[in-house]
């Protein structure tokens, strides 16, 4: 179970990105993350890693504090935790497999994985992972030679490496075409179903809210102002997230314009 | 590392031993006969170049390295043979040592001399912490006595009064060197300090040495002091005196106190008025350059150009004119408008603005073919005229660029300006080397700061403008039209009158262009046809023995066919007219004609003599040289004759010794640029993370360290290599080894800056998703950074080296080694046609190193 509690986060610049924000996650849940652009969310995706350290309040992951630790401590509760970003932060210039042990560097041996040296295991690994998200082929291109959606699927088998427990996902699909979009939530959808990994993701697309998420939060300004069932997000209450002016767009019409092929 | 089979291995299989055997008699054989001729050739070149390269410079050791290749070689062709591939990390390692030998040996690089050549350095680091900028009027006591060395019965009255206000009172008034001798002195300013010297018979000065210190001594409340010395040796023991005998020496005692109001040295006034100079120059080659410019770059526009054949043609030969042009160092067109203008500023503003004519034609061409046809279409559809469309579509779309452009040739004139005084007798440089050779070390490092100061805070105010004009200057629709035209009014006014001013100070004459024409267009012309082959000549000589008086032997007649030397008279007196003919000899060539000694020595009987006729024919007339005289002491026999020398053409045409001395100095010039190349990368890369914001935080302590890395990096960017090469000379000598450093400490601080700004610009995403990972800090730094750095570096010092190459062309003109040296000798000895041969060398060693890199870097970006 990951506990956050009163969740304050005030940047150097007086800027306030997160007030005194409270929610609990039970394992195997599949959260979703709404708000604006600027409403906190990618700042509480990275205040559960430490990526970002909280002004105040604590977040509890399995009876740890990570807000406490330190050091190795902090390093290896960090491999347990996945994480994708909406700009897939793929080392471009490297290939893809190496991309992917990265994912290894928690547990791998200090000073040999500085000579890019792993273990055997790892490469099998990786490539198993490389072949779970369905590029097995791309494992010794550049990464910058791929597609959007493939990089976003390295991103995956890298976060994979790390044998998660949870997983974040900042906006995922944001810089990617629904369809890929859609093909890339299922991966998520899998690990969530299959292997129980908790998921903690941010969304802009309602549609994909409903169809993905087993549980919404929403934030709006720092503060948190909705918890609940995707299906008690009525227009109201999207209202009150996304403001007066917002009206709802889906990705749906499209999707299904695609799914039929 | 896991091993890759090779899939492009050849299906049908040839027995192993035969490919090694193959690559044993030649290298790389076996492996293209595999299949693989790419790496087949690649091997056999590197052997042959490596070969060439230690036959022309090497040392027998690096033989090794060549066999190890080799070994490697037949070992690899084995292996490809049964399938496998192996990595080429060996050789290339061997290749590398063995270039970086040669270029060692070759640079002359001894860390060694450093450290024995430090003495003479230190004064020139010493001099950087005490420039003469200002200095306070003095009112000056200065008090002498006479010594008289050594102490003779008796003692003369020396010939130097002592002064009586203030006194000195010495213990003796005599006194032999290395005896002590205490000094008293009254009337002086009481507490206050003050030097003593030595004045020797002669009137040489120097300062008086107490325990290896300048001797100085402080007064008391009643300005009197006492201080105790040993007497110097004044005078070269060749110069003293005979026993018995004294001289008259001096001790002088001086105070200097300082009153009133500092005021600018000297040095400081001259170094204002070549500052000024330095800027009028390059302010007036900008303008003037870009004014010109701008025709050419329409003319090397692409787009513009390639619509029919005449003007793809005219497209073509402003290209490679401007390449040509840009590729031959500012400094170089310095010297030769020297030749050309003669030396002064002029010449040195002609010499920045054909080289600016040609940069920025460049690159305003580039700025044209990049506009977007879009807004041109745009305004088209909307029926404007063609004035129109370029007054509103193609105007607004080049002008940033160009302007762009403009302002960093003028930060590149600036520097370029500050040394082209080293050549000639404009700007700073002048006064930086003229100093130098003075050893006033103190007024040069005040140049040095001075060159420091202004180039930096010019670079600093250009780099505002440029940002200026890259986002735009925001509207301001509450000002009136008349403020702003107003401002407008004023600057452009500005600008005017600096213009005047540089025209005025740069002592522009076009008129000297014309009436230099006859030297401009030898050495042109010289230029244009340079020495690159001669033919193989044998020298021939023809004597006939000229007795003088007739009385010492009867000469027998010159032969009556065939080349022969007949002598009008056939003997005579020291003096007598004497008509010297050669017969026979080959038609049309140029003969010397030489008074000959017995033992070998001779003396040409006129200079520049003299060409044979049709019939081959040479006559001279002249008088019997007293050389020829026997006198009575000469041994028996000894007579002198006349001859006539000649070279004669055999066989063909063969490449010159310059071209050899050329390809030679060229070879040195490019392992100068990479030796610097690869030092100064090496130790800027650490150095530049100090000097990345996003590195050092924003900390009290990482700020303070990086700005101070930033400024360092900037203040010592702005000191050209020329100049540095003038210091490092007098620390490791004269040579390639003094350019070497010099490139070094100039590229450290370029190479930091735009290695901290790579830096600063890395994405800060991989760094986050590697660190969300668990890795820890080094190898989130492996992963995550270096990776984005790589490229980038790789592209940077690709780029410094095409600059190295430029700049180790020219700095050889102050000591720096390579081919610049040799250019500039050739230049002074007006044997143009052999400096044309440098310059083509130039150009072209220029044009293909700028040619690979741009190609390696279209690789890496």
């Amino acid at each position: 179970m990951l506990i956050v509690e009163n969740l304050t986060k005030v940047f150097p610049g007086g800027t306030v990105a997160l007030k005194n924000v409270s929610f609990q996650v039970e394992d195997g849940e599949f959260l979703a993350v709404i708000g604006l652009s600027g409403s906190g969310k990618s700042t509480l995706l990275r205040c559960i890693n430490r990526l970002i350290d909280p002004t105040e309040g604590r977040v509890i992951w399995h009876d740890q504090d990570i807000t406490a630790a330190q050091g190795q401590e902090l390093r290896h509760i960090r491999r347990q935790i996945g994480m994708i970003f909406q700009q897939f932060n793929l080392v471009k210039r490297s290939t893809v497999l190496t991309n992917v042990l990265a994912g290894r560097l928690g547990y791998a041996h200090p000073i040999w994985s500085l000579f890019h040296i792993f273990p055997k295991e790892d490469y099998e690994r990786a490539y198993a992972n490389l072949e779970r998200v369905g590029i097995p082929e791309k494992a010794h291109v550049r990464a910058d030679q791929l597609s959007g959606g493939q990089q976003q699927r390295v991103a995956i088998a890298r976060a994979l490496m790390q044998e998660p427990k949870l997983m974040l996902a900042d906006e995922p699909v944001a810089s990617l075409d629904p369809v890929l979009a859609h093909s890339i939530l299922r991966y998520l959808e899998t690990l969530n179903k299959e292997d129980g990994i908790t998921v903690i993701c941010s969304l802009h697309f309602l549609d994909l809210v409903h169809r993905y998420a087993t549980r919404v939060i929403g934030l709006k300004d720092g503060e948190l102002v909705f918890d609940g069932h995707p299906s008690e997000l009525t227009p109201e209450k999207f209202k009150e997230v996304y403001g007066e002016e917002a009206e709802m767009v889906t990705v749906s019409g499209e999707m299904n314009r695609y799914e039929s092929r | 590392m896991h091993h890759i089979p090779d899939a492009s291995t050849p299906s049908k299989q040839p027995p192993s031993w035969l490919s090694a055997l193959l690559s044993l008699i030649l290298p790389g054989a076996g492996q293209g006969y595999l299949g693989f001729y790419a790496r087949g050739a690649g091997i056999l070149v590197t052997i042959l170049g490596l070969t060439v390269l230690i036959l022309w410079r090497g040392n027998a050791a690096l033989w090794a390295a060549v066999l190890g290749i080799w070994v490697w070689n037949v070992w690899d062709a084995w292996q490809m043979a049964r399938g496998r591939r192996p990595r080429m990390a060996i050789p290339a390692l061997l290749a590398i040592l063995v270039i970086y030998s040669l270029a060692f040996i070759t640079t002359e690089v001894q860390p060694r001399r450093m450290v024995t050549g430090w003495s003479s350095m230190a004064p020139y680091v010493r001099a950087l912490f005490r420039p003469e900028l200002f200095e306070y009027p003095t009112e000056d006591r200065v008090g002498s006595a006479p010594i008289l060395v050594p102490c003779v019965e008796p003692l003369p009255e020396p010939s130097r009064k002592p002064t009586e206000h203030p006194r000195l009172i010495l213990d003796k008034p005599c006194a032999s060197v290395g005896d002590p001798l205490t000094i008293r002195g009254e009337g002086f300013f009481p507490n206050f300090q003050g030097e003593l010297w030595w004045v020797s018979p002669i009137g040489d000065v120097q300062r008086v040495i107490v325990d290896h210190q300048p001797a100085t001594f402080m007064t008391d409340d009643q300005g009197r002091f006492e201080i105790t010395i040993i007497v110097p040796l004044a005078v070269p023991i060749s110069e003293q005196p005979p026993p018995g005998q004294t001289q008259t020496h001096q001790i002088r005692a001086e105070q200097h106190k300082p009153y009133g109001n500092p005021q600018p040295t000297q040095t400081l006034r001259l170094i204002w008025e070549k500052i000024g100079e330095t800027i009028a120059l390059a302010f007036l080659a900008t303008v003037l350059g870009a004014v010109l410019a701008l025709p050419f770059s329409f003319l090397a526009a692409r787009n513009l150009m390639y619509h029919n054949r005449v003007t793809r043609g005219v497209y073509y030969l402003v290209r490679t004119a401007l390449n040509i042009v840009r590729s031959i160092e500012t400094l170089m067109w310095a010297i030769i408008f020297a030749v050309w203008v003669g030396l002064g500023p002029f010449g040195g503003m002609l010499a920045l603005m054909i080289h600016t004519i040609a940069a920025l034609g460049k690159l305003y061409s580039e700025a044209i073919e990049s506009i977007d046809p879009g807004p041109i279409e745009a305004l088209r559809a909307t029926g404007a005229n063609e004035l129109q469309v370029i007054v509103y579509a193609v105007v607004p779309q080049i002008l940033p660029a160009f302007a762009s452009f403009t302002l960093y040739r003028w930060d590149i004139n600036v520097r370029m300006s500050t040394v082209i005084g080293l050549i000639s007798d404009a700007g700073i440089g002048f006064l930086v080397i003229q100093w130098i050779r003075l050893n006033r070390f103190s007024a040069m490092a005040t140049a040095i700061l001075a060159i420091m100061f202004v180039v930096t805070a010019l670079d600093y105010a250009s780099s505002l403008i440029r940002k200026r004009l890259i986002e735009g200057v925001p509207p301001r629709p509450d000002r009136s039209p008349w403020v702003t035209w107003g401002i407008r009014g004023v600057v452009i006014g500005l600008l005017t009158v600096i213009f005047f001013w540089s025209w005025h100070v740069a002592e522009v004459d076009f008129t000297e262009l014309v009436t230099g024409m006859p030297a401009g267009m030898r050495m042109a012309k010289a230029f244009a046809v340079p020495d690159l082959f001669d033919r193989p000549t044998e020298a021939h000589a023809i004597r006939q023995p000229l007795p003088v008086p007739c009385s010492v032997m009867t000469p027998p007649p010159p032969p009556s066919s065939g080349p022969r030397v007949v002598l009008e008279p056939a003997c005579g007196q020291v003096g007598d007219p004497l008509t010297i003919t050669g017969y026979d000899l080959p038609p049309h060539t140029q003969v010397s004609i030489r008074w000959e000694m017995p033992d070998g020595s001779f003396l040409r009987v006129k200079s520049n003599c003299c060409t044979t006729d049709d019939q081959g024919m040479v006559q001279v007339h002249t008088r019997i040289s007293p050389l020829m005289e026997i006198t009575p002491e000469s041994p028996p026999g000894h007579v002198g004759y006349v001859g006539i020398h000649w070279e004669e053409i055999v066989g063909g045409p063969r490449l010159s010794k310059t071209v050899k001395t050329v390809a030679d100095l060229a070879l040195v010039t490019l392992l100068m640029a990479l030796l610097a190349t690869t030092f100064s990368s090496a130790i800027a890369m650490p150095l530049s993370f100090f000097a990345a914001r996003n590195v050092m935080g924003e900390s009290l302590p990482g700020r303070i360290i990086y700005n101070l890395f930033r400024l360092g990096f900037n203040l010592t960017r702005s000191v050209e290599p020329m100049i540095l090469v003038l210091i490092m000379a007098a620390w490791v000598g004269a040579g390639p080894f003094a350019g070497v450093l010099a490139l070094i400490f100039n590229n450290i601080p370029n190479l930091g800056k735009l290695f901290s700004e790579t830096i600063e610009d890395i994405d800060p995403g991989p760094v986050e998703a590697i660190v969300a990972t668990g890795a820890n800090k080094l190898q989130t730094l492996v992963y995550a950074v270096i990776p984005q750095l790589v490229p980038p570096f790789l592209a940077f010092i690709l780029y410094q080296w095409d600059i190295n190459i430029r700049m180790s062309t020219v700095i050889g003109f102050v000591g720096g080694g390579g081919i610049g040296q040799q250019f500039r000798l050739w230049v002074g000895l007006n044997q143009y046609d052999k400096a044309g041969a440098a310059v083509w060398a130039i150009v072209i060693m220029v044009w293909s190193m700028d040619y690979l890199s741009a190609r390696a870097r279209e690789k890496l970006v």
